[in-house]
This record gives structure tokens, sequence and C-alpha cells, in this order.
């Protein structure tokens, strides 16, 4: 980026505070998850030490295999990832075609469905547990993958649809009367041009979603108890007793469930950035 | 009941079947978003004029706004909603003291950068559940880090009760959602931040203004759209705060304080099974939240980017 090459020339102390500064958000953003990591390497002995012993004395990985033993963790993993995956997939097939509709077309009361849109957004989810779950029984869909991929499809819809508008804004309307002038339809001139050159609006739309997804908690706790059809968010709450907190075990559960996070920011951040502050995201 | 097309009254001249093309488009997106939206939300609004208690089963029927008036005496209600107010302003408040200087070191020129926008989101997409067992366990009164720190630094002499001393288990609860929400801010900010022209910075340091001044002369006036956005945003996900307060609770003994409107809400509902009560909490918590979304969309429509 051009901005990195900064024309001013920082002082020592401007320079300071920048490390500073720079050091106390990395420390501050990655601690607690470090936390977890050198705390799921340590026995439960070497845990029970005031003052806290801060490195494990020796690795000992054992935890990591008390996680997939004790809970089916295997299978909530799997669970986490079809859920995502395909809620991904369907929010993101029918925001694009809404999105396009609400950036391109000339439509009458474009105004108020964009506003129906911003206020779908912000629907409590724990308000509409009861009914929704009413609704999964009714459908019979309890303890099925579709009791979780209708809802987080629909729940991340309009942040979907909201990112994915403010992309196609963004793209000339030439490029697309150049096309249809050149004998394409309304449809090839979506599918042609638009969808081509919005692949970053996309990804970025199909990343919201599948974080959203994989994170929910309040949903999965309620509509999938077969245990076979927990996923990871609920998965990781169920290694405490009733009285005992295993933390070893539980921060092992935790990295697990948070390592497919860790590597979809590393590899995406600029992306996450870029589009996060371009949509406009619900927390 | 079709219009003729091209007729003179539009005002914009469409293409033919552009009406019904559009139609199309939506249709995915709104049977998805009536349905599984929409549907359980009206469903709400019935509920909450009907006695509906799985416990009391013999107890049903049409009972108008009864459950409202219900919700009014209800000392616990009144609690909930304290606290969620309560937990909003600190928590709202925590987040833009940490999230705006976040965003500004984000957006130094370093060759950390990469790793500090790592660092930037790794709070934000954590999940809200896990991140409050893992703050449980750093506020741990027996082996918890934050109690060694306080301890080594010489701040506190004996470890600290965080989870079952009423108001530090409040502090805790706080400290945790600002650690989560403020990378929410930071982001919306560092946006606003990378839409500043860099000449109208450069033009003020030309003409002799000290950083100091810069900031507040130049940049925060331009950055007020961004932090207006964020406000609104985390004022309504305050509002609505659940995973949170729900792992807390399960370790800590002071309960009362860190109920906040969406646990009462789960626990009517999903603990005592009272599915009518529930739902005019449900619709409570609606209105709060519509409130605060009606001041977004007027916001937005009047043109807040401007």
């Amino acid at each position: 980026m051009s901005r990195d090459t900064s024309p001013q020339r920082l002082t020592p102390a401007q320079r300071a505070g920048r490390s500073a500064a720079l050091a106390a958000l990395i420390v501050g953003g990655f601690f607690p998850f470090i936390w977890m990591v050198l705390t799921s390497l340590k026995s439960e002995g070497e845990l029970q030490k005031f003052p806290v012993q801060y490195l494990p004395s020796k690795l000992d990985f054992s935890n990591y295999a008390r996680v997939f033993s004790e809970q089916p963790f295997a299978q909530f993993f799997l669970n986490s990832l079809t859920v995502s995956l395909l809620s991904t997939v369907l929010c993101i097939a029918a925001a694009v075609p809404a999105a396009y509709a609400l950036a391109r077309l000339n439509l009458r009361g474009r105004g108020l469905l964009m506003t129906a849109v911003v206020t779908f957004s912000m629907l409590p989810v724990v308000s509409l547990l009861v009914p929704m779950f009413r609704l999964m029984r009714g459908a019979n869909l309890l303890n099925t993958y579709p009791a979780l991929i209708l809802p987080y499809a629909a729940l991340s819809l309009p942040i979907g649809i909201l990112t994915l508008v403010a992309f196609f804004s963004a793209i000339p309307r030439d490029l697309e009367a150049a096309a249809m002038v050149d004998g394409t339809t309304r449809v090839g001139a979506l599918t042609r041009v638009v969808l081509p050159l919005s692949t970053p609006g996309v990804v970025t739309a199909a990343l919201l979603v599948f974080v959203n997804s994989w994170n929910e908690f309040l949903l999965a706790l309620s509509f999938n108890t077969k245990l076979s059809m927990r996923t990871v968010s609920v998965g990781v709450t169920l290694y405490q007793g009733e009285f005992a907190f295993p933390w070893p075990l539980i921060a092992a559960a935790v990295v697990v469930a948070t390592v497919p996070l860790v590597l979809l920011i590393a590899i995406f951040q600029r992306r996450f950035v870029a589009g996060l502050t371009a949509g406009g995201v619900k927390a | 009941m079709t219009p003729p097309l091209n007729s003179p009254s539009r005002r914009v001249r469409r293409e033919p079947g552009e009406g019904l093309l559009a139609f199309f488009l939506l249709l995915p997106a709104a049977t998805l978003l009536l349905g599984v939206l929409l549907f359980p939300m009206l469903t709400t609004f019935r509920d909450s004029l009907y006695l509906n208690k799985l416990t009391e089963p013999w107890l049903t029927g049409f009972v108008g706004v009864k459950q409202y008036a219900q919700m009014l005496g209800d000392a616990r209600f009144g609690a909930a909603l304290r606290n969620t107010l309560f937990f909003g302003v600190l928590t709202v408040g925590g987040s833009f003291l940490v999230g705006v200087p976040m965003a500004l070191a984000a957006h130094l020129p370093s060759r950390a950068r990469d790793v500090a926008r790592v660092a930037l989101l790794l709070p934000w997409a954590m999940p809200p559940v896990i991140t409050g067992l893992i703050f449980a366990w750093l506020f741990n009164a027996q082996y918890g880090v934050f109690n060694d720190l306080l301890v080594r630094a010489g701040f506190i002499q004996e470890p600290l009760r965080w989870l079952s001393t009423p108001g530090l288990s409040v502090l805790a609860m706080v400290l945790t959602i600002v650690w989560k929400t403020s990378s929410f801010v930071a982001l919306i900010v560092l946006g606003g931040l990378q839409g500043i022209p860099k000449e109208m910075i450069e033009a003020a340091q030309v003409d002799g203004a000290t950083p100091t001044q810069t900031f507040f002369r130049v940049i925060l006036p331009l950055l007020a759209p961004s932090l207006a956005v964020a406000f609104i945003f985390r004022t309504i996900s305050a509002v609505q705060v659940f995973d949170i307060p729900y792992t807390f609770i399960q370790q800590a003994p002071a309960q009362g304080l860190l109920e906040t409107l969406g646990v009462y809400i789960y626990r009517t509902g999903i603990e005592f099974l009272d599915f009518g009560y529930a739902a005019a909490l449900s619709v409570a918590l609606f209105a709060l939240s519509l409130a605060v979304t009606a001041v977004y969309v007027r916001f937005v429509r009047d043109g807040g980017n401007s």
C-alpha cells in the first residue's frame, strides 16, 4: 500500500510510541488465545500453582487426545464444518441475486426494501429462539443439519446483502451497459461481468457468514441436543462437570475449536479488514 | 394488473421485464427472511398475548396485555433491564476507549502491520461463548493469570475472588465484553481512517499543525460518521448481549447482577418453560433493538457519510 511510505521522518519518541502502541495491540489481541494454548499443554498438577507457572515444563499433548476421546469432538467438528459451509452456500446463493437487484435494477420501493434488510439484521436471536424452536419442531427438523443451516443462512443474509450491495454499487454501470450493447442479457451481464468483478465482495460476505455460523451458540445449544449433532461452540462447554472445570482439557478443546478461525483470519486478514469496513457489520 | 411498460407515468423507464426479473432475483432472499425470521417474530407477538406455560399446562388462553402488565411489576425484569443498560453504557464506552486507539495503532505504517491486523481481528472472530470461557479462566480466583499479574506487580496482596464477589464479577464481565467488542469499533474506525485523504493531513501539517491539533481538528471530525455507525451497532449488540453473560453466570455465584435481558428471556422460555411470558419479554427486547435501529436508519438516510 502506498501509505506505507510515510513522508514524515519520525522522532525517536514517536518511534517508541508507535512500537509501544503496536506491541500493546498485538499482545492484547493474542494473549487470551496464547494463554489457552499454554494451558492446554500443562498437566492438571502444573496448573494448580500460584504464583502461576507461565510455561509448561514439558509439552503434554495428552489433553488433545482426551478432547477427542472424552467427547465425540471430531463429530462436533465435522458438524460445525458441514453446517457452516452449507449455511454459507445457501446465504450467498440468496444474497447475490438480491443484492444485484437492490444495487442495479430500478426498483420501486428500493429504500423501503433496504430499510427492511437493515431491520432484519438487528433482530435479537434470543427473542426468536422459542418460536423458531417450535417452527423447527413442527417441520420435524430438530437434530438435523437444516435446523441450523436455515436460521444461520437467514440470520447472516441481511449482512451478506448489505456487504454485496456496497460492492456491486462500486462497479461502474458502463461495463454492464457495454456488455448488453454487445448482445448479452441482464442475467448475462450479472454472471459474466458483475460477478467476476465482485469476487472479492463475495469472498468477504462468505467469510462473514462462515464465521457467524461457526460461532453461533444459542440455536445450536437449543435445536440440536443429540450428542452426535452438537457443534463445536456447544461442544467446548461439555467438558465441565457439575462442580469441576478441567481447564487443560477445556483449553485444548477451545484451541481445536478456534484454529479454523485463526487460520481464516491469518490468510484473509486484508480481505476481512477491507470488507468489514466497507459493509458496516454487526458485532 | 400489470401496468403498461414504458407508460409516461413512470418516473424511470424500465427495460421490458425488469420488474419480473427483480421479483425472481429477490425471491430466494425474501423467502428465507420472511419464512425463517419474520414468521417467528410475528409468532412472538401473538404468543405474548396468550398464557402458555408448560409447567402449568391447565392455564392457557388469551389474556391480552396481562403479561405486559406482569412485566411492569416484575422486579427481576426490572433488574435485568437495569443490568443490561448498565453493562451497555460501560461496555460501549469501554470499547470506544480501547477500540479507537487500537485503530490508530493498526493504521500506523509499520512492518508489523499484518500481525497487528490479525491481533485486531482475533477478538472479533472469537466465538463469544469461548471468549466467556477463556476469561472466566483468566479471572479464576486460585490460578487465574490476572490475579497472578496483579500480585506480581504488587497491586494486591491476596488473589481476588473475581467471579464470586458481586462488584468484581461485574467488572470482570465488563472487561471481557470490552476485549471482545473493541475490535469491532477498531475495524469500523480503521475503515474511516483509510478513507481520509492523505492530502488533508499533509495540508494540516504544512500549515504547522501539531499532531494533537491534526488529530482533534482534522482526523476526528472526518471520523465522526464511522464513530456514529460503530456506536449504533455496538449499542444494538449491547442491548442483545447473551453469550458472555450466559457463560459467566455458569461460574459466578453472584448471578443477579450479571443477568441481562437476553439471559432472562432464555431462562424464562427454556428453563422455566413459560413461553407466553418469554414472548412478552422478547417483544420488549425487540422494541429496544428497533428503537436503536430506527436511529441508525434515520442516520443513514440523512446522509451520515456526508
